[in-house]
């Protein structure tokens, strides 16, 4: 519980500049497979622009694994805090997972990416 | 026959045998599939079998590189260290283990004797290059690639290290080694396949017939053809770079994914299918595919690697290696 308040202090806390640098550097690995930019499509994982809010695996014309296939038929969606615990270890929440990464265990990089994928302004 | 019919003959094989050995009933010979439990959650992926006998694999989820012993399913894990996402493993000329290491963003030796590991860390301006897979040339130089669109080399005897620009960009992902020495990579998101000039570090790109066709790895065979996994398309292509010609199967089924490719020492093509949730042998004699369906399903085998009877794999969604025994046991 400290530990929460903590990290929600620190992220009231960083300079909205710094928190979006820090999520810009976290999110460096992932565009080796994803797009922010509505318009590239065609690369190997799916299109993150207004990634939350809307349905797990449902990047129109992407081909899912077959978890996220699951996930999405039962109406999951994305929001901020699915989208921290999915970073903290994707497998760990969809088993099966095609995309093959170690989550992010630092609490604070997880948060700015989470929020730099959630708002186009913070970028 | 189609992939239902084709898939159901190799299962009965699998249904009939016990939980963690069988004897799958392919069509060209005795094959035997063995699976090998390791540490739960650890996210078994890449594999590479070493001079000892033991095979070396890679725990992306845990950071850990271990060790298989075969012979009773024994295994070590070592720690690479903090933040470690270990992606793949090769042999070198040492005898030792040599990972890229993309959580420490460094290639990392693991030393086969005290299990000692030694870091060669990228440049600082490379610091997010999503290491991937890499080759040793016939001089003893590392090279390896990173999909954020780098390749590079490694000199290990004096640790000089230069990185280069993939011409493409991002998406550089598996890389070969030809007999005659050539070295190959496969762009994912760039969707060709490149070959590196080792004097002068240049890449010229070769684009696979098939457009968008996701080329994710990339294994030569005997004769220094270039085999090629589609991703996308759920291809294996082949590359004979002496005339420039390209040939390219789709695998069986309805929505193939094609991951991983492997030439055994018989010239025999290993991919993996993610979509059919198989390892499948393919004979280019034949031009014939036989799979090898997991048991469990998630298998998500991501590269396949072997020695001469024996054909290996990470399940990285199961934590389990797999082996086909290519060869019935004397």
């Amino acid at each position: 519980m400290r530990l929460l308040a903590v990290l929600l202090l620190v992220t009231i806390l960083l300079p909205p500049s710094a928190m979006a640098e820090d999520g810009a550097r976290a999110f460096t690995p992932c565009r080796a497979c994803h797009s922010l930019d509505p318009a590239e499509r065609n690369l190997p994982g799916p299109n993150l622009s207004g990634l939350i809010g809307r349905a797990v695996g449902s990047d129109a014309g992407f081909d899912y694994s077959p978890v996220l296939r699951k996930a999405r038929d039962e109406g999951l969606r994305w929001d901020a805090k699915r989208l921290e615990v999915f970073l903290a270890d994707p497998a760990a929440m969809f088993p099966g997972l095609w995309m093959s990464m170690r989550g992010i265990e630092n609490a604070a990089e997880r948060q700015a990416l989470v929020k730099f994928l959630a708002d186009p302004a913070s970028r | 026959m189609n992939r239902r019919q084709f898939l159901g003959t190799a299962a009965i094989g699998i249904l009939a045998a016990p939980a963690l050995s069988r004897r799958a009933a392919a069509q060209e010979g005795p094959f035997r599939v063995k699976y090998f439990p390791v540490a739960a959650g650890m996210g078994s992926r890449d594999t590479t079998p070493a001079p000892d006998g033991t095979i070396w694999f890679c725990g992306q989820r845990n950071g850990t590189l271990g060790r298989l012993d075969p012979r009773d399913g024994s295994y070590k894990l070592v720690d690479l260290g903090k933040g470690a996402a270990p992606h793949g493993v090769i042999i070198g000329p040492d005898g030792a283990p040599w990972v890229t290491e993309g959580g420490q963003n460094a290639i990392a030796r693991v030393d086969p004797g005290d299990h000692k590991v030694t870091l060669f860390r990228l440049p600082e301006k490379e610091a997010y290059a999503n290491l991937n897979t890499a080759v040793f040339d016939k001089n003893g130089i590392y090279w390896f690639t990173g999909q954020s669109g780098i390749y590079g080399r490694l000199d290990p005897k004096s640790g000089d290290m230069t990185v280069f620009k993939s011409p493409r960009g991002r998406g550089t992902y598996g890389m070969t080694i030809t007999p005659k020495g050539d070295i190959w990579y496969a762009s994912l998101a760039g969707n060709h396949i490149a070959k590196i000039d080792p004097a002068t570090g240049n890449a010229t790109v070769v684009e696979p017939p098939t457009p968008s066709q996701g080329a994710r790895r990339v294994w030569s065979d005997s004769k220094g053809r270039i085999w090629v996994s589609e991703w996308n398309s759920g291809n294996v292509s082949m590359h004979d770079p002496a005339d420039g010609s390209w040939k390219a199967w789709k695998l069986p089924g309805s929505n193939p994914r094609t991951y991983a490719v492997y030439v055994d020492d018989k010239d025999k093509v290993w991919v993996t299918d993610f979509g059919a949730n198989a390892i499948v042998r393919f004979d280019p004699v034949t031009e014939k595919f036989t799979a090898f369906p997991s048991d469990k399903a998630g298998a998500n085998v991501r590269q396949l690697d072997g020695r001469p009877g024996e054909t290996w794999g990470g399940e990285s969604g199961n934590d389990r290696l797999v082996m086909i025994q290519t060869v019935a046991p004397a």
